[in-house]
């Protein structure tokens, strides 16, 4: 059986037919991965910039946490969360697992990592003298790491674009909080999950390449975004 | 930060434009891969959906961890296979309210020319026993589900405990069980609506075995005890058992058929 | 005319080693001074102390009667009153008139003002009407001359220049020199390095000379600007002196 064409040949019609199904795994797919990105990007960036900017001691440990955590499986985070926002968990009271919720809980917590990390990165590679023309301006300590963001933005984008390829494209987390419920949680990779398990592995792989193809138009979008 | 401010703003915008949250209410149910794969979910919950305008959020699992989230209060109400399991369920408090919805039978599939001389054997126990005895590939679910538990059961009725390299403990669901014994050459335990879905284009495997009271797989519906945990939506777990298992939601599954068969079968009255 | 900076006792060294070793220097308003010395001198830590950019590892520098307090807040209201220029400048992305409205911007200047001010040092410089021009997209010259505006602009009491006459053509160069030669007669006090000998003839200016980060007098040329009668303790002995002060 020539599994690529034919499912090629269900991706279009999947795509043409505007599939509620497929649809809904799309938005929710998109919708739940941009919070999570959001989230994480607002805790990754700014402690990617503190951990990069500060000197501290047991900051090596730091950097070497943030790297191990960025090879964190997603069934480890699930797990984690599960954990907390179980009904026996100490976040039980708030009702979320099975939400999409639950969803952008694991999934900023897994894209915190690779946030803080890229954006470590990226202000450490930065020019040196950045920060000191800042301050030779009459920039204030605040003012000249935002002058310093600023100027690395292209690097922090890339960092926050690495997060969001990482939350849309796992399917542990989903699969585990969300619970893959048809037309509330059932996202891209947890319908491709469940469909390769009933052996419908056309469907599956065409819905992979309609993931795919979303994914390449939101970084595209993002690109675009940034060279404004 | 100027650059930045269209991003965001974007973003804000197109996340608040597709909210996450829905208003009306949500029944969770956690329930056996096979109602959900077989497709009679999506015919039986949305009438009732419809009628107490809510959705139904079905989390669909092995019985084992079906039961574990009800046991967890993460669930409402519970659709599982595995009578044995249930009743604990119900005796430790967790459930209320059990009841018999539908059943279906198990059958031992595997390839055509039934290389362990299956056919004639007289219970499913004495076919798992031929099965060892040649050392035929098996595979196994291996994840505590309802299928699972059958299979130890008839294990146990053969005295037999199966281990070797011809044993094969996937951990996965039926399907992709299916698809694995199918690949390997070998026999599995499965229930028939799932078989179904799978035979001709995805399996080439046959029914070598079927049809013995042993095989008999029931399903039965429970409602998470309110008393344990207050959070639950019981009024309306209860309203859907009484969907499920009165007139309208068994004339449901008495009339679904995939592939132009049945899949589920209904108590005479 | 008044003290701009009084360095007293100044040590720096990077990883215990001694890059800098300054027993008193006096820097007035008004003033020229020409900082010479080999690579690696100090010239550059110097520059940075007086910036107020890094803080020595040891000594007190006082600037404008108040005595510096590195960790302190009213170090940024300091350091308003001093901008450097460094040799090879970085340019913000942006426009080049976002570069030079950067200082200006942060000190409070705002709408017509603003624009009329980077007009005014583009001009000076020569860059007149370069505003709407992309950082980026200039030459290595204009770059510099980008870079002395954005400092020109803020009107500082002291400009501290780090080569600026190094990466430029003849007639940038010639340009650069009458705008700083200028700027003493206004107040401010202007302290810039040189390699160059012919720069060092042409600008008026007194000179500071670092030997391996002390002061000293000048070896290698003859005609230096700071008469003989202000170098007080410093006696060509083989021991350098630690003590200098350009009164």
């Amino acid at each position: 059986m020539d599994f690529f064409s034919e499912s090629l040949k269900t991706a279009l019609e999947l795509i043409t037919s505007r599939d509620p199904d497929v649809v809904s795994a799309v938005t929710v797919s998109v919708v739940v991965s941009l919070w999570s990105t959001l989230f994480a990007s607002l805790a990754g960036v700014p402690a990617g910039v503190a951990v990069a900017v500060t000197e501290f001691t047991g900051k090596r440990a730091v950097v070497t946490l943030l790297n191990t955590l960025m090879a964190l499986p997603t069934v480890v985070v699930g797990l984690f969360v599960y954990s907390l926002i179980s009904r026996q968990g100490p976040l039980g009271g708030f009702g979320i697992l099975f939400t999409p919720w639950a969803m952008v809980v694991g999934q900023t917590l897994l894209a915190i990592p690779i946030v803080a990390n890229l954006t470590m990165s990226a202000i450490k590679g930065a020019d040196p003298r950045i920060v000191p023309t800042a301050l030779t301006l009459g920039a204030g300590p605040f003012e000249s790491i935002r002058r310093l963001v600023v100027e690395m933005r292209f690097g922090i984008m890339a960092a926050v674009i690495a997060g969001f390829g990482r939350v849309i494209a796992e399917v542990g987390v989903a699969m585990m909080l969300g619970g893959n419920i048809r037309g509330y949680t059932r996202t891209m990779t947890t319908a491709i999950a469940m469909e390769t398990g009933k052996g419908e592995f056309a469907l599956g792989l065409a819905l992979g390449l309609i993931l795919m193809t979303v994914a390449l138009m939101i970084n595209m979008a993002l690109n675009a975004l940034q060279q404004r | 930060m100027k650059l930045l401010r269209p991003l965001f703003i974007t973003l804000a915008v197109t996340l608040s434009l597709v909210s996450l949250a829905a208003a009306e209410e949500r029944l969770k149910m956690s329930t056996t891969t096979s109602t959900q794969d077989s497709g009679l979910l999506k015919v039986l919950l949305p009438p009732f959906e419809k009628k107490n305008n809510c959705k139904v959020d079905v989390v669909a699992v092995g019985t084992g961890q079906a039961l574990k989230l009800g046991e967890a209060g993460d669930v409402d109400v519970v659709f599982v296979h595995a009578r044995k399991l249930e009743d604990k369920f119900v005796a430790d408090g967790f459930g209320v309210n059990r009841k018999d919805v539908m059943y279906n039978d198990f059958v031992i599939i595997g390839p055509k020319n039934d290389p362990a001389g299956i056919a004639k054997a007289k219970t499913a126990a004495e076919a798992l026993k031929l099965i060892a005895a040649k050392q035929a590939t098996f595979v196994s679910r291996g994840d505590k589900s309802g299928t699972h538990m059958k299979e130890l059961e008839l294990w146990k009725a053969a005295g037999t405990d199966p281990k070797g390299g011809w044993y094969i403990e996937a951990g996965q669901g039926m399907g992709p069980v299916i698809t694995m014994a199918t690949e390997r050459r070998g026999y599995t335990l499965t229930d028939r609506g799932t078989y179904n879905a799978f035979k001709g284009q995805k399996t080439d495997l046959a029914i070598v075995f079927q049809g013995e009271k042993g095989l008999f797989n029931p399903y039965g519906i429970i409602a998470v005890n309110p008393k344990k945990f207050p959070h639950v939506k019981y009024d309306l777990a209860m309203k859907f058992i009484d969907y499920v298992t009165g007139p309208e939601g068994l004339k449901i599954i008495s009339g679904y058929k995939a592939h132009g068969e049945p899949v589920f079968f209904i108590y005479k009255k | 005319m008044s003290i701009r900076y009084r360095l007293d006792s100044i040590q720096t060294s990077y990883d215990s080693r001694t890059v800098l070793d300054i027993g008193r220097l006096t820097l007035r308003a008004g003033r020229l001074y020409i900082l010479t010395g080999a690579n690696g001198a100090g010239k550059s830590t110097l520059l940075s102390h007086l910036a107020l950019l890094t803080a020595p590892t040891s000594g007190e520098i006082v600037f404008e009667g108040e005595t510096v307090h590195w960790s302190n807040s009213a170090l940024q209201r300091q350091r308003r009153d001093v901008t450097l220029v460094h040799q090879s400048p970085y340019l913000f992305t942006g426009s080049v008139a976002a570069n030079v409205a950067y200082g200006l911007k942060l000190r409070g200047v705002h709408g017509d003002g603003l624009k009329q001010r980077v007009e005014e040092a583009l001009a000076l410089v020569g860059l007149a009407g370069f505003g709407h021009r992309r950082s980026r997209e200039l030459s290595g010259g204009e770059a510099q001359r980008v870079a002395l505006a954005r400092a020109l602009a803020l009107e500082t009491k002291v400009l501290l220049l780090d080569e600026p006459l190094a990466n430029v053509d003849r007639n940038t160069s010639d340009l650069l020199e009458n705008i700083i030669s200028a700027l003493p007669a206004r107040g401010t006090t202007v302290v810039m390095t040189t390699h160059d000998p012919e720069h060092l003839e042409r600008l008026k200016g007194e000179r500071i000379h670092l030997t391996a980060g002390r002061l000293a007098a000048p070896q290698s040329f003859s005609n230096t600007s700071v008469e003989e009668g202000e170098i007080q303790p410093c006696r060509l002995s083989p021991k350098p002196a630690t003590s200098f002060s350009i009164a």
